[in-house]
């Protein structure tokens, strides 16, 4: 079929990839290879690993498993209120720093300040504030606000880590959004400015459209950031996912299922495989509805 | 030519594969002839490490060939443990909590011990519940280094100032005192507790219900309800108990007590060193936990010293098991206070029973109710603290929250076998 030039190059080209090839199977393909066959066991690693082959039981154990569906919930909550708003939030963020008023510069660097903070002493720092004599009870209970029990309320134990997230994420994701509004050429501004289009006209019809990409891509991030959750859930309730399992997410249930209990790896996997399906369609779904290719 | 390409091309990448490995390598090396066994624990104050490495010291002294090496696991211990064993790099001697034994036991990941123990050990010298923690039928897979009981930590001040001479002896009196000593605009609870079930186990089978029987969880029987009832009216109904969370104490019933929100707490020994780090001025004593229906009644704590099962130097860290819960060994590590001994006659040497703090913590260990119950406790505790807590905070009655927490909790059970 090739000649013998051709597959000594080929063969060329592959001994260079092979560092590449390697470190990709050994760390990445290999792993998940390794829990699509775990996802498929009950599996207990310590003493001597034994395997026993359960078919689909693990997948089929989430409808009767309350938590998951418990941490399921959860997690749609989360990712529904926080997507939409911290990706109106990073453009209401950025418009307003693109808008050319005086001292951009140091907002910009105010406003971005929060995302170079590690999530975990973020969540350290919040927890300090949520307390029940912390600062943010004490600004409530100033301006004769009711004042809640943050940490331990399970009402508002998930609504607390969701301002705590949209705070640190929604800087991150208006630099991306500054970056793109100054690529909208001012051409368009002029002509729209021509045609008699006040302040918020310019926005609706020249920004937002302009911005369709950008936003597609910060709502996928956002999706897959969000859908990830575990850092802060995890200190918030010292990987319990209390108080009353309000912050239980999926993926602190699965580190829950892997490595609290003895076991259960398998069903943790299963859980990981059927969390990554949820996101790829979400994924897609989003795609299907941005339209993004179809701007110009 | 051509030759040249690829020797080159081989050349860089064995180069970039020899960086990768070398990554990844493990290297140990032996020092001049000693056998070198690793104990992990987690870490203590600094005082009590201190003490630990003397006594580990004191044991290479008496074992030349021995060398100890003391690996501290600071945060989230059985996680670290679980999958160090997993990777066949976990320590050959490791602490373990008597709640996580049984599970870690089936795995048969810790080593059964029955064939090291000679008769001079004196086995019988342990305070048997200690020692029935760590047991799997007959056989034994872990030593108990020391234990702690609940005992009831009361304000002195406050006490005096509501005109009450002494300590509540039973439930109900406790009821009437938390009452008096309840000041809402000042935060003071009479009592301060956490609202879980390790700490309160030994109230919830007080009626003769069982929290978990034959491995599943049988906590929403009415004569466990009843029995923990009170816990919850006192929080829900005469608002005389409180959590730390509520004011802002976090997860420490001791903090809540030396800051003065609590009158009284029900606490442990590790209590005690808090205490005199943390508020030196603070006036309390203790006294055993008030009676349950005219009974004694307590929780104990305890942690032993397991041996894993795939140590390379069994021999040796039978050795240092042997020393750290023999009578010199554990004499020293419980001298200071911070620990109780879980041997009889060291508690008796060391006086503990006399001690004006200590006594009522060792008093309790006779008919104390050792927390673990089986593989399958984890899952419940879990389980139930957080339905607890719901009806802890008075959104639905005990017996609803507990009923849908065993519920769920049996679920789980199923999901794992």
């Amino acid at each position: 079929m090739f000649s013998k030039k051709e597959r000594r190059e080929a063969g060329q080209g592959y001994l260079f990839l092979l560092p590449a090839l390697l470190v990709l199977g050994v760390f990445v393909i290999a792993p998940i290879l390794y829990a699509v066959f775990l996802s498929f066991h009950k599996v207990e690693l310590i003493g001597g690993a034994s395997y026993e082959f359960r078919g689909l039981d693990n997948f089929m154990k989430v409808t009767f498993d309350d938590r998951a569906i418990i941490a399921l919930k959860n997690t749609a909550i989360y990712v529904a209120i926080v997507v939409p708003t911290q990706t109106f939030l990073a453009l209401v963020l950025a418009s307003s720093l693109n808008a050319g008023l005086k001292g951009q510069k140091f907002f910009r660097i105010v406003y971005f300040l929060p995302t170079l903070t590690s999530s975990a002493v973020l969540t350290l720092i919040f927890m300090w504030m949520y307390n029940q004599n912390g600062l943010i009870n004490y600004v409530l209970k100033f301006l004769n606000l009711p004042t809640y029990n943050w940490i331990g309320d399970p009402d508002v134990a998930l609504i607390a880590i969701m301002i705590m997230n949209i705070w640190a994420t929604a800087p991150f994701f208006m630099v991306i959004y500054l970056a793109a509004l100054q690529d909208i050429p001012d051409s368009h501004y002029e002509a729209a400015e021509l045609d008699g289009a006040g302040p918020i006209q310019k926005f609706l019809h020249i920004t937002v459209p302009n911005l369709r990409p950008v936003t597609s891509f910060v709502v996928i991030m956002g999706l897959i950031g969000t859908f990830q959750l575990f850092d802060q859930s995890y200190i918030f309730s010292g990987g319990s996912g209390g108080p009353n399992n309000s912050t239980l997410t999926v993926v602190l249930l699965i580190y829950q299922y892997a490595f609290k209990t003895l076991g259960t790896m398998g069903y943790a996997t299963a859980i990981a495989f059927m969390l990554a399906i949820i996101i790829l369609v979400a994924t897609l779904l989003q795609r299907k509805f941005s339209k993004e290719e179809s701007l110009y | 030519m051509r030759c040249k390409k690829w020797l080159s091309a081989i050349g860089i990448s064995s180069l970039l594969l020899t960086t990768i490995l070398t990554g990844c390598g493990n290297e140990e090396k032996s020092n001049s002839g000693k056998t070198e066994i690793v104990l992990s624990g987690w870490g203590g104050n600094p005082t009590e490490q201190k003490l630990l490495n003397e006594v580990l010291a004191d044991f290479e002294k008496e074992h030349p060939h021995i060398d100890v090496k003391l690996n501290t696991i600071s945060d989230q211990y059985m996680d670290v443990l679980k999958t160090r064993l997993i990777g066949g790099t976990a320590a050959d001697v490791f602490y373990l909590d008597a709640f996580e034994a049984p599970a870690l036991i089936e795995t048969g990941a810790v080593e059964p011990l029955n064939k090291y123990v000679k008769e001079d050990f004196d086995l019988e010298d342990f305070e048997k519940p200690m020692l029935d923690a760590f047991k799997d039928g007959e056989e034994l897979y872990g030593l108990p280094k020391d234990y702690s009981t609940l005992a009831l930590f009361y304000n002195k001040k406050m006490f005096k100032e509501a005109g009450i001479t002494e300590p509540p002896k039973t439930w109900e009196e406790m009821e009437d005192v938390a009452k008096k000593l309840t000041d809402h605009e000042k935060q003071v609870y009479g009592l301060g507790m956490l609202p879980q079930i390790e700490r309160m186990y030994y109230m919830a089978e007080s009626l003769g219900g069982e929290v978990i029987t034959d491995g599943r969880a049988t906590f929403a029987d009415d004569k466990v309800v009843d029995a923990i009832q009170p816990v919850v009216d006192m929080q829900v109904k005469d608002k005389t108990a409180a959590s730390p969370s509520e004011v802002g104490a976090g997860q420490s019933a001791g903090e809540m007590f030396g800051r003065g929100n609590a009158a009284m707490v029900m606490e442990g020994n590790w209590n005690i060193p808090f205490l005199e780090d943390t508020f030196p001025d603070l006036d309390y004593g203790t006294a055993e936990l008030p009676t349950v229906n005219g009974e004694k009644r307590t929780m104990s704590f305890t942690v032993g010293y397991a041996m894993n099962a795939e140590s390379e130097h069994k021999k040796e860290s039978w050795e240092l098991i042997q020393y750290l819960t023999g009578k010199e060994g554990m004499k020293k590590w419980t001298s200071k206070g911070f620990a109780l001994p879980t041997r009889k006659s060291v508690a008796a040497e060391l006086g503990y029973d006399q001690d004006e703090l200590r006594g009522p913590l060792v008093s309790g260990a006779e008919y104390a109710t050792v927390w673990q119950d089986g593989p399958t406790l984890p899952i419940v505790m879990n389980n139930f603290n957080n339905q607890f807590l719901s009806a802890y905070l008075g959104d639905r009655p005990l017996k609803e929250a507990l009923k849908d927490a065993e519920k769920q909790a049996n679920r789980e059970i199923k999901v794992t076998e």
